[in-house]
C-alpha cells in the first residue's frame, strides 16, 4: 500500500528526469526569440542582417543610439569640419556618414505609455476595490448579472468597441488625448479588477470587520482599518495585472491615438532606418519595453493563475 | 434561498422548463451557430449563423433565470 | 496577524480616522449598508455604461444606417437590415471567417495539446520545476503587438533566425522559407507565434486542473492496478476537463477577436490569406470608412463573443466551486 501511494505522490526518478528534460528543452526553445530580441538590440545594423545569423558578435549600443535619436545624412567634408564627437552615439553616427539631428519620438511615447498605464491602473484599482467590496459584503440585487455584465465588457472585440468610441471621442474632443486613453483602459481593466479583488476580499473573514464594528468602528472605518490592510497583496497583484494590460495594449492605441497621446506599442513597429526597418533600434525599443514586464512576471508568478482566470482558480 | 422555497417553485415549474436542459440546448445553439459561421461548405449556412447564435445567446440569458 | 502588524494597522486607521473631516464622517456613519453598497458599486457601473454600453447602443443604431465617419455632414439614411444582409451574404467576409476559423482551430488544437502535455510533465515535480514553469510563462505576459512585430524579423526569409533554423534542420534553402509572403505559409506563421505566446496560458490552467485531483483517487487506481494510460484516460483527463474547457473557451474568444499580433505580422496578407475577422473589420471601419456597415459587422462579432462569454462564465463558476 505504501509503495502504491509513494508511486502516486512521488513519480519514479527516470520519469522525473525525462519530464524535466522535455520541459527544460521547451523552455529553452521558447526563450530563443526573447534572447534574439535582446541580442539584436546590441548588434550593429550590418551585423543584425548578416547571413548566417550571428550568434557571436561585438556588442554595440548603436541600436539604442538610433532608438533615441533622428539622424540626417551628410557629406564626409561636412562631418570632418565638425568639432570632435562628444559621445559614443555621436561617433558611431558619424562613422556612418550621418549626424544626429535631434531626439526621436521614442522617449515621449514611452512616457505616454507610463502615464496612461499608471493612470488607468490607479483608477481601475480604486473603482474596482470599492465595487468588489460592495459585491463581496452586501446583498446586491442581481449581483450575478451585474458581475457577468462587468466581465462581458472585457470580452468585447476591441475593434468593435473602437468604432463607436472613435466617434464619441471625436465629438467630445478626447481623440488622441491621454485622458481619453486612461478612461478607456480604466473601463477595460475595471472588470478584471472587480473580479480579482472580489476573490481576494471574499477570502478575508467577515468576523474581522464585525469585531471592528463591535469595537465602535463604522462600516467605512472597518473597511479602512480591516479590509484594506488585509487585501494589500490582492490589491498589489491586481494593480500589476492592470498595469501589464494597459502597458501591452495595442488595438485601441493604434486606432485612437496618432500623435501626442500615442503609446509605445503602436510606435515601436514604425521605427525605420535607411532602407527599411532599423532592426537593432526596434530590438532596443522592444527590450526597454519588455524589461518591466519581465520583472512584474517574476513578482506575480504566484498570482498569475488567479489573474488569468479572473480570480476563479486559486490553486 | 431556503430549501423550502426551491421545492415550492419547482413544484409549480414544469420539468421540461428546468434550467439544466434548456441551458444545454442554448449552448448547443451557440455552438451550432459557430460551426455554421466557420464552415467552408455552404454560404446559406453562414448566412443563418448569426441568427442562430443570437437566438442561442438570448435563450441562454433567459433560461439562466429559470429555477434548477 | 502578528502584534506588530496589527499595531501598525491601528495607527494607520487612527490617522485615517483623524484625517476624515467630521461632517463627512457623520454622513458616512449615517449611511445604511444598502446605501454604502450602491455608493461603492455605482461609480464602476457608470463608467462601464459610459465607455461600453452607450457606445454599444450607438453602434447598434449605426448598424441600421449608411453613416460614414469620414463624411460627418452627409445625410444619414436608415437602411434597415440591409447592412446585415450584405455582410451575411458576402462571399469575401465568409472567406475571412474561414481564415479566422483556421486560425482559431489550429491555435487551440496545438496549444491544448502542447499545454496539457507540458502541464502533465511539470506535474511530475522534477527538481527545479517551479523555476522552469516561470520561465515558460514569460511569453504570455508580453505585448502581442511588440513581440509580434519582432517576429517579422525572425521570419525574414534569409536573415531571419526562424528561416535559418528551419533550413539548418531540413536543408531547404533559407531563401525559400518565406513565412510571411507565401500564401500557404502565412496562415501557419501567425499560428506559430500565437502558439508560442499562449501555450503557457493553457499549460498554467491545465496544471491547476491536474493539481486539483486528489491523490486518493490515484491511490485507489493503483490498488486496482490500473495502468498509467488507463489512469490518464479515466481519471486525469475527465477530472481536468472543466479546466481544459476553461482554457479552450478563453483562448477561443481571444483568438476569434485576434487583431494586434496578426495586424503587425502580416496585416492580413498576402492577399487576404490571413485576413481574420478583426482585420476585415478594421479595414471596413478605419480604411474604407463604411461606419454603418462595419458597425453591423461589429455587432455580429460581438454577439458571437457574448454567446461564448456566457458559456465561459458558466464553466468558470463550475471550476470555482471545485
Amino acid at each position: 500500500m505504501s509503495a502504491a501511494a509513494h508511486s502516486v505522490v512521488e513519480p519514479g526518478l527516470t520519469s522525473k528526469r525525462v519530464a524535466g528534460a522535455i520541459v527544460i528543452l521547451y523552455a529553452v526553445i521558447t526563450m530563443v526569440p526573447l534572447f534574439w530580441i535582446f541580442a539584436t538590440s546590441f548588434k550593429t545594423p550590418p551585423d543584425s542582417i548578416a547571413y548566417p545569423p550571428k550568434i557571436l558578435f561585438e556588442p554595440s549600443i548603436e541600436g539604442y543610439c538610433n532608438l533615441f535619436t533622428t539622424r540626417t545624412r551628410q557629406t564626409a567634408e561636412y562631418i570632418a569640419s565638425l568639432p570632435p564627437a562628444t559621445s559614443f552615439c555621436d561617433e558611431t553616427t558619424r562613422k556612418r556618414n550621418m549626424v544626429i539631428a535631434g531626439q526621436s519620438n521614442f522617449l515621449p511615447r514611452f512616457v505616454n505609455s507610463l502615464i496612461i498605464a499608471f493612470g488607468s491602473t490607479f483608477c481601475a484599482v480604486f473603482l474596482g476595490t470599492l465595487a468588489a467590496y460592495g459585491f463581496s459584503r452586501f446583498k446586491v440585487p442581481l449581483a450575478d448579472d451585474l458581475l457577468f455584465f462587468i466581465l462581458s465588457t472585457r470580452m468585447m472585440p476591441p475593434i468593435a468597441v473602437a468604432i463607436p468610441i472613435y466617434l464619441m471621442y471625436r465629438e467630445l474632443g478626447l481623440s488622441d488625448t491621454a485622458l481619453g486613453m486612461i478612461l478607456l483602459y480604466t473601463a477595460v481593466n475595471v472588470s478584471l479588477a472587480v473580479w480579482l479583488l472580489k476573490g481576494f476580499i471574499d477570502e478575508i473573514p467577515r468576523e474581522y470587520e464585525e469585531a471592528a464594528m463591535i469595537d465602535g468602528y463604522t462600516r467605512m472605518g472597518a473597511f479602512f482599518k480591516v479590509v484594506l490592510p488585509q487585501a494589500t497583496t490582492g490589491i498589489a497583484a491586481t494593480a500589476i495585472f492592470c498595469l501589464i494590460f494597459a502597458w501591452n495594449e495595442y488595438a485601441f492605441a493604434a486606432l485612437l491615438t496618432s500623435g501626442t497621446a500615442q503609446t509605445a506599442p503602436p510606435f515601436i513597429p514604425t521605427i525605420i532606418g535607411e532602407g527599411g526597418q532599423d532592426w537593432p533600434a526596434v530590438a532596443a525599443g522592444t527590450t526597454i519595453f519588455l524589461v518591466p514586464i519581465l520583472v512584474f512576471t517574476i513578482l506575480l508568478r504566484k498570482q498569475l493563475l488567479r489573474g488569468i482566470t479572473f480570480g476563479a482558480v486559486r490553486k | 434561498m431556503s430549501g423550502k422555497t426551491i421545492a415550492k417553485r419547482q413544484g409549480r415549474w414544469p420539468v421540461y422548463l428546468r434550467r439544466g436542459i434548456l441551458e444545454n440546448i442554448a449552448i448547443g445553439l451557440i455552438g451550432l451557430g459557430f460551426l455554421m459561421l466557420f464552415q467552408p461548405f455552404a454560404l446559406v449556412l453562414y448566412t443563418f449563423s448569426f441568427i442562430t447564435m443570437l437566438v442561442g445567446t438570448v435563450m441562454f440569458i433567459v433560461v439562466s433565470k429559470f429555477p434548477e | 496577524m502578528t502584534d506588530s502588524q496589527s499595531s501598525v494597522l491601528d495607527r494607520t486607521a487612527e490617522r485615517l480616522a483623524a484625517a476624515t473631516p467630521v461632517p463627512l464622517a457623520r454622513k458616512v456613519r449615517g449611511l445604511s449598508d444598502k446605501g454604502l453598497a450602491w455608493l461603492f458599486i455605482t461609480p464602476t457601473m457608470l463608467l462601464l455604461l459610459a465607455i461600453n454600453i452607450f457606445p454599444l447602443i450607438w453602434a447598434i443604431y449605426l448598424s441600421f444606417t449608411n453613416y460614414r465617419a469620414n463624411r460627418p455632414n452627409e445625410i444619414v439614411k436608415n437602411v434597415g437590415l440591409s447592412n446585415y444582409q450584405r455582410i451575411l451574404g458576402d462571399q469575401d467576409i465568409w472567406i475571412a471567417m474561414q481564415a479566422t476559423a483556421h486560425f482559431v482551430f489550429w491555435t487551440i488544437a496545438l496549444q491544448t495539446l502542447i499545454g496539457f502535455t507540458l502541464a502533465y510533465l511539470i506535474d511530475r515535480k522534477f527538481r527545479g520545476h517551479a523555476f522552469w514553469t516561470t520561465v515558460i510563462l514569460v511569453p504570455m505576459m508580453l505585448s502581442p503587438a511588440v513581440v509580434g512585430n519582432f517576429w517579422r524579423f525572425l521570419y525574414q526569409p534569409q536573415i531571419g533566425l526562424f528561416a535559418y533554423a528551419v533550413s539548418f534542420f531540413t536543408g531547404i534553402s533559407p531563401t525559400e522559407i518565406e513565412m510571411l509572403s507565401n500564401v500557404h505559409l502565412a496562415p501557419w506563421a501567425i499560428i506559430i507565434v500565437d502558439t508560442w505566446m499562449w501555450t503557457p496560458y493553457v499549460m498554467l490552467i491545465c496544471l491547476a486542473g491536474l493539481r486539483s485531483i486528489p491523490d486518493y483517487i490515484y491511490e485507489a487506481a493503483e490498488v486496482d492496478r490500473a495502468s498509467h494510460w488507463r489512469q490518464l484516460w479515466s481519471i486525469t483527463l475527465p477530472m481536468a476537463l472543466p479546466f481544459i474547457m476553461l482554457a479552450v473557451l478563453f483562448r477561443g474568444i481571444e483568438n476569434f477577436k485576434m487583431f494586434d499580433m496578426v495586424n503587425l505580422l502580416t496585416g492580413g496578407g498576402p492577399g487576404s490569406t490571413t485576413e481574420v475577422a478583426s482585420i476585415t473589420l478594421k479595414r471596413e471601419a478605419f480604411e474604407k470608412w463604411r461606419t454603418g456597415y462595419s458597425s453591423a459587422f461589429a455587432i455580429i462579432l460581438f454577439v458571437a463573443v457574448f454567446g461564448l462569454a456566457n458559456i465561459y462564465v458558466k464553466v468558470l463558476n463550475r471550476v470555482k466551486n471545485r
